[in-house]
Formats: C-alpha cells, sequence, structure tokens
C-alpha cells in the first residue's frame, strides 16, 4: 500500500514537473528555429523549419505527441546538434552521480565526525573552533572556493589537475568544493542533534548500565539523532544530483547541470524537458531512499503512517 | 575519545579513497599534443551549418574555400580564382596544386557543386538564404565550376566562404556536424571530452577544450595543462599572465566592433540630439586605458580604418563631453535626469562596461538601468525591437554590404540586422549606389549605432609555442602553422 501510495505521489509530481516546465520553456522569450537559423534566414525557411520542428502545433498537441514519445523512452534529439537526448544523458548524467557521490562521502566523512566531536565538546574550546571553521566553510562560495583550491593543489602544489575530466583525479578538487559545504552543514546539524538527545534519560540509563562511551554515542545517541541528518543529507543529495552549475561550469565538468543551462540558452526544448525530467526523477528517488532510512534509523516510523 | 576515533577513521576512510584514485601526470597526457583552452565548444563541424565563432573558427582549419579574404578584406582566391564573365555568371578554376580530402580523395568541381547545390536542400541550414540567388551551378570539368545567378549580385563573389565538402559524402548524408571532413591544414581526429584535430602535413596533434571560467583558463596555462589561448579573459588576468616567465602574452590589433544600439521608434531617441549627448557621455579612452587589452582603439564605423572600403579615418570622434551631452539634452527639450534602459547579456565583461558607462553618463544627466539578461531572452528582446539601448560586438565582418543589412530601411528582422527600427531614405539611396564613404559619414552623423571600440586581440602561449600570433577578427589560422619546442 506505501509503494502504491507512493508510486501514486511521484507520478503526480513527475507528470506535473513535465507539464510546468514544458509550458515555461515556451513562455520564455527566444526561438528555437532563430537560435539555429540565425538572422539571416528568409522567412520561409523560417516557416519550413518551424513546421519541420513541429513548433507551430498548439501547445497541448506537442506536449501530447512529447509525453506520447516520452512513454515509449524516445527523449528525441537535440534540436541543435541532432545527437540522440539518451546518448547525452548517458555520458552527463553518470558524471553528475560520480560527483555527488563523492561530495556526499567528503561531506558525510567530515561532517559527521566533526559533528560529534563538537557536540562532545560542547561550550569548550574545541567546539568554539569546529563551529567557527564550518561556519566559515558553509559561507565560501563554490566559485571562490573552486579556484582556491586549483591554485592551492594544482598551481602551487601541483598535485591534481585544475579541472577538466580527462585524468581519474580530476574529480577531487569539484567534490572538495561540494563536499566542505555540505560537510559544514552537517557539522551543525550533527552537533546541534546530538546535544537534544545527550541529556535524555535513556542516554544516562545506558550509562548506569555501565556501557563504554563509544556504545553510547555511537548505538544510543547517534541513531537517535539521526533523522534531521538524513532529512539534510537527502535534500543535499537531491541538489546534488540535480546538478551543480557553478562547480560543474568552473571544473569543466560535463555533468547535468551545465547541460541543463546550455540548453536553456540555447532555446533546446527537448533537452532542456529530458533534463528537468532527469532531474526530477532523481529528487523522487532520493525521497523514496530517504523514507526507507527514516524506518532503518527509527522502527518506531511507520511507513505510510 | 571515542568521537577522536572516529574522526580519525572517517578521515582515514577519505585518504584512502583519495588516494585510491590513481595519480596521473595532472598535465597533458600526449607530450607533443598542443592544448587550446577556449570558452565556448563549436556547436558544428558541418561548415553549412556553423554560425557560432569557434566552428567557424575551426571549419577554417578543416576545410578550404573558394574565397578567403585579405588583410583589407578584399576577396582573394583560396581554393581557386574566378573570372566575372557576365554580371550573373562567374567561372572559378580551382587551384591545380590543391590537396587531397582527408580521406585521400582529390576535390573536384562536382564537390563544390555538391556542397552548394545541397544549401538549396537543407531546411534548417542557417546559410540557405545566402545563396537563394543562384539559378545553377555547372560543372565543367574536374577543375572549373561556373556559377550562374538569377540576378546581379556584386558581392557574390564574397559569399564563397563554404567549407568545401566531397560529394561522395554529402550523397550519403555523412554527419559532418561531429565528424567532419574536409581538405583543410588539419584533419579531424576525434570529439569526445575535447576536440582532436591533427595537421595534415606533420601529424602534429591539437586539442580544443573547453573551459568557460577565464580563471581557470589562466590556471590551466599556468600549470602547463594547457599551452594556448586567445581572448576572452579580462585585462588584469592578461597583465598577470604579462609578469610570468613561463608565458607569453602576443597583442595585436582588433576589427571586431562594438557599440551601443538604440531603438529609433523610441520618442526620446529619435532625437539625433540625444543620440549625440548619449555619444559625448561616454569616455571611451578611459574604458580602453582602465578595463581593456592593450591594442584596443576607439571606433568610429563598423568597418575597421584598414578595411578596403573605407575612407572613414577623418571621421570625427566623440568625445567625453558630459557638459555639451546636458545641453543636447536641454536642447532636445528632454526632462533630466534622462532614464534609459540599457540591455545587456550577462557576461561578466559586459556587465562591467555597463556599470561604467552607467557612472560616466551621471554626469550628463542620463540615468542608466541595466538589465542584464540571459542571452536567448537578451538577443530575442534585440531583435523584436524590445529594447531601449543594447550592447552587441560585430565579429569577423568582411564586406560592405554589412551597412544596408544593419542600417538599410529593409532590412528590420528577420529580413535583416536593423534592429533598431532606422529609416532614412537619403541612406537608403547611398547604400543602393555603394557610396560607402558617404554613407559611411553619414551613419557616423546620424548615430543609429553609438560606436565604442575595436577590441585588442591577445594570444597567451607557453613559452615553448612558436608560430602563432592573434589574427584581428580573432580567427585561429595559425593552429596550421604553430609548433611546440621540446
Amino acid at each position: 500500500m506505501f509503494l502504491i501510495k507512493k508510486i501514486a505521489s511521484f507520478a503526480t509530481v513527475i507528470f506535473g514537473v513535465l507539464l510546468l516546465t514544458f509550458l515555461l520553456i515556451h513562455l520564455v522569450p527566444g526561438d528555437p528555429v532563430e537560435v539555429m537559423l540565425g538572422e539571416s534566414a528568409s522567412t520561409a525557411d523560417r516557416v519550413a523549419l518551424r513546421e519541420d520542428l513541429g513548433l507551430n502545433q498548439p501547445l497541448i498537441t506537442q506536449f501530447g505527441g512529447y509525453l506520447n514519445k516520452l512513454s515509449s523512452g524516445d527523449f528525441g534529439q537535440s534540436i541543435h546538434t541532432k545527437t540522440p537526448i539518451i546518448e547525452m544523458l548517458k555520458t552527463r548524467y553518470p558524471a553528475t552521480v560520480k560527483l555527488a557521490l563523492l561530495s556526499l562521502l567528503i561531506g558525510l566523512c567530515i561532517g559527521i565526525p566533526l559533528g560529534i566531536y563538537a557536540a562532545l565538546k560542547a561550550n569548550h574550546w574545541q567546539d568554539i573552533v569546529v563551529t567557527l571553521v564550518s561556519v566559515r566553510l558553509s559561507a565560501m562560495p563554490a566559485f571562490w572556493l573552486g579556484p582556491m583550491l586549483m591554485l592551492i593543489f594544482a598551481v602551487w602544489l601541483g598535485w591534481l589537475p585544475v579541472s577538466g575530466m580527462e585524468s581519474n583525479t580530476s574529480i577531487i578538487l569539484p567534490a572538495l568544493t561540494l563536499g566542505f559545504g555540505l560537510s559544514a552543514i552537517l557539522t551543525r546539524m550533527t552537533r546541534t542533534s546530538l546535544l537534544e538527545v545527550l541529556n535524555d534519560d535513556y542516554i544516562r540509563t545506558a550509562r548506569a548500565k555501565g556501557l563504554s562511551e563509544k556504545t553510547v554515542i555511537l548505538r544510543h545517541a547517534l541513531r537517535a539523532a539521526l533523522l534531521p541528518i538524513i532529512t539534510i543529507v537527502g535534500l543535499q543529495m537531491g541538489s546534488l544530483l540535480a546538478g551543480t552549475v557553478i562547480t560543474e561550469t568552473i571544473f569543466s565538468w560535463d555533468g547535468i547541470g551545465r547541460m541543463l543551462v546550455e540548453s536553456i540558452e540555447k532555446r533546446d526544448y527537448p533537452v532542456t524537458q529530458a533534463c528537468v525530467l532527469v532531474v526530477a526523477l532523481s529528487y523522487v528517488l532520493v525521497n523514496l531512499v530517504t523514507d526507507v532510512l527514516y524506518r532503518l534509523a527509527d522502527p518506531r516510523v511507520k511507513f505510510g503512517g | 575519545m571515542s568521537a577522536l576515533n572516529v574522526t580519525k577513521f572517517f578521515m582515514g576512510l577519505l585518504c584512502v579513497l583519495i588516494a585510491a584514485c590513481s595519480q596521473q601526470n595532472p598535465s597533458k597526457l600526449t607530450s607533443h599534443e598542443i592544448v587550446f583552452a577556449i570558452g565556448q565548444m563549436p556547436q558544428n563541424l558541418d561548415p553549412r551549418y556553423a554560425t557560432d565563432a569557434a566552428s567557424e573558427r575551426v571549419n577554417r582549419l578543416i576545410y578550404q574555400s573558394l574565397v578567403d579574404f585579405d588583410a583589407n578584406a578584399k576577396p582573394v582566391p583560396s581554393l581557386a580564382s574566378w573570372v566575372e564573365v557576365s554580371t550573373t555568371e562567374y567561372r572559378f578554376t580551382l587551384n591545380k596544386n590543391r590537396i587531397l580530402f582527408h580521406h585521400q580523395t582529390p576535390l573536384t568541381a562536382s564537390d563544390v557543386k555538391a556542397t552548394y547545390d545541397s544549401l538549396a536542400t537543407l531546411k534548417d541550414a542557417p546559410h540557405t538564404a545566402e545563396f537563394a540567388n543562384i539559378k545553377s551551378i555547372i560543372a565543367e570539368d574536374n577543375d572549373t565550376v561556373v556559377f550562374v545567378l538569377k540576378q546581379a549580385d556584386k558581392h557574390f563573389v564574397d559569399k564563397l566562404i563554404i567549407g568545401i565538402l566531397p560529394a561522395q559524402l554529402i550523397a550519403k548524408n555523412h554527419d559532418f556536424s561531429h565528424q567532419p571532413l574536409g581538405n583543410g591544414a588539419l584533419e579531424f581526429v576525434n570529439w569526445q571530452n575535447k576536440l582532436i584535430l591533427k595537421r595534415v602535413k606533420d601529424k602534429q596533434t591539437i586539442s580544443f577544450i573547453e573551459v568557460k571560467d577565464p580563471t581557470v583558463r589562466v590556471l590551466k596555462l599556468l600549470h602547463g595543462e594547457v599551452d594556448l589561448l586567445q581572448g576572452e579573459l579580462p585585462p588584469e588576468l592578461v597583465k598577470h599572465l604579462q609578469t610570468k616567465s613561463e608565458i607569453i602574452v602576443k597583442t595585436g590589433m582588433g576589427a571586431n566592433f562594438s557599440y551601443l544600439g538604440l531603438n529609433m521608434q523610441d520618442p526620446v531617441l529619435k532625437q539625433l540630439k540625444v543620440r549625440q549627448a548619449i555619444a559625448h557621455a561616454i569616455d571611451r579612452n578611459a574604458i580602453i586605458t582602465k578595463v581593456m587589452v592593450s591594442n584596443t582603439r576607439v571606433a568610429s564605423a563598423i568597418l575597421p580604418p584598414e578595411h578596403y572600403t573605407n575612407n572613414n579615418i577623418a571621421l570625427p570622434i566623440y568625445d567625453y563631453n558630459p557638459m555639451l551631452a546636458k545641453q543636447l539634452l536641454r536642447e532636445a527639450g528632454v526632462k533630466l535626469p534622462l532614464k534609459l534602459v540599457f540591455k545587456t547579456s550577462t557576461d561578466a565583461q559586459r556587465v562591467r562596461f555597463a556599470t561604467i558607462m552607467q557612472a560616466q553618463m551621471q554626469p550628463a544627466g542620463i540615468d542608466l538601468e541595466i538589465r542584464s539578461l540571459d542571452w536567448g531572452t537578451f538577443f530575442e528582446d534585440v531583435k523584436q525591437g524590445n529594447f531601449q539601448l543594447y550592447g552587441l560586438t560585430w565579429v569577423g565582418i568582411k564586406t560592405p554590404e554589412i551597412y544596408a543589412k544593419a542600417f538599410g530601411s529593409h532590412s528590420v528582422p528577420p529580413n535583416g540586422f536593423n534592429r533598431g527600427r532606422y529609416t532614412d531614405a537619403e541612406l537608403d539611396k547611398l547604400l543602393v549606389d555603394e557610396n560607402w564613404p558617404v554613407a559611411t559619414s553619414r551613419i557616423h552623423a546620424q548615430l543609429p549605432y553609438i560606436p565604442l571600440w575595436y577590441e585588442g586581440q591577445f594570444a597567451a602561449m607557453r613559452k615553448e609555442i612558436s608560430n602563432y600570433s592573434p589574427k584581428s577578427d580573432g580567427n585561429w589560422d595559425d593552429l596550421a602553422t604553430i609548433s611546440v619546442g621540446k
């Protein structure tokens, strides 16, 4: 029942997103025919191409045709490059997923331990240092942090490539740029959540039972504090999978975020729609995973409740 | 304490993960490969479709066209010489020593015919309309091709700059956009994350990589990941590169014309005195000195002084004089401050120019509101005439026909580039008569555009690179001769 309800709600969301994107992109000024043919083309050529692309049909007909093709798994082809969109997605989306996962891992590896440490040292100088560092990190925009990391690790130290995707190590700097920001949020969230449960009765009971501090923190306190952390991680993962345009642009990382922005600039309608669909599906999937993780973290949470 | 152990564990895991990514040489993968970082990848390597600057620059290297232009923008033979048989007939004779297509078949008159014939049948090719005047193309023999026109066109030859494709592949609907094949100095190798070309004569590999951010392009050059970059950098980065011993920066004059376009249907801007006031309210010299690369010149007309039609050396420059500008506005009966909306793209340098002009115009009594729009919206507004002022640059303009297309009364979009809807019967007559000097003077006096500058060109390269210089229109032709030391 839970699954049926979820699928129905997700299908509604996806349909809404498709419809809204379709309408919005057709409402904004600009026309793919103009972009393709330029200003030198004759009116007759413009009309012919518009007809050829089906852009002369009513919006509802165009949308119906799009849904029809989509139902058979056909995303269409790019108006400009004539490349099948599925081929573009096959290279762009895995790049984004790879970057998102590594960024998340970096964020978790730094954010959660630092958050635990800050909570255990609450109001001591260590806590203040961690708080200061995390506030600084979250205040650094990617367009500043990215070039700084490049300058230090690529130009000065020569350890890593500046940008691009040619080398296996190319992913490290963009992942650090995104991961640092995420770790700052997770540090603050872990610290706050943990502090809320550390003085609860069941923690005191666990200590009174003679459990080691490690077991008390990791098995009892952290598990109870996980729910808000899972929420934040879910939201962040969703936006990472939507593509992080600035980071992808700075690091010449050919992900879906750049693909989406470039398609909007060129008014490449089918590509924009396909990107938005993939992004929406990612969000939906991450939401589903988040729901399952809630249940795993806290058995009191009921599916469909 | 356990938290410290947890931290240690996670940090250790992170280090292992990072170390697990096998360390490769971060610089170029092939030692003799020349890597060229560009801000925008070519969009289409089929010369019949290409409209963006990057595609046209790469296509000049992969394909050869019948005609090219000399330093004064006069058409000169490239793949063929020509004779004007009559006002509607041109006979082209292909060079005897022309090189083969990259797949080793000879280039013949049939290929020329097939290339230009195919333009007429393509529905989505932007150049089709330019060749609608062709009545027939006859390949007389392997070396001779005749173009017969429907009506006389003095500038027909200037249009024959489309790269020639093999007829046999055109017939097979070959995908030239992604797998170009011509007979130019460079041949196509591969195009995945980067575009790889190989020089025909010595097999030198040249790769193009897209790096959108100017700062990152500079960092990659300094790090040795790229060997060459050209243009599209703010001047402070160029100055920074000039201080680096491992980098050579070469500069040269530019010919690409930047201007402010005005909406001539706007009740205020249709007054000549208002347009003159705006021209006197911009301190071009200050902008050029402070925020532009060296060799940038103040402009007076679309075509630069060295152009063969040029007689504009005597054209006066509208100097910066805010007091005079204010007086002109008062004479025009405009209530001060005059509020104007200036539309521009989101390009950082463009927005910077707009902000400076906004400050410069204030003492002249002009209150400039800047609207920075995404390219699609901005350009659509410009074409629709939905603007008061906008800023753009004409790139790679060679023929004087541009005056008719940009200012002719019949050239309002979609029939031309007269985006400001300028109508001037006297100018129309001068344009029909092709009296370029007088037409240029009239445009300069009437100010449908406020001329700004021809931006200087520059190229920055690693010191191992030689035989490369920037060209006035920004083309990359020297990649045919560039060399890399060991």
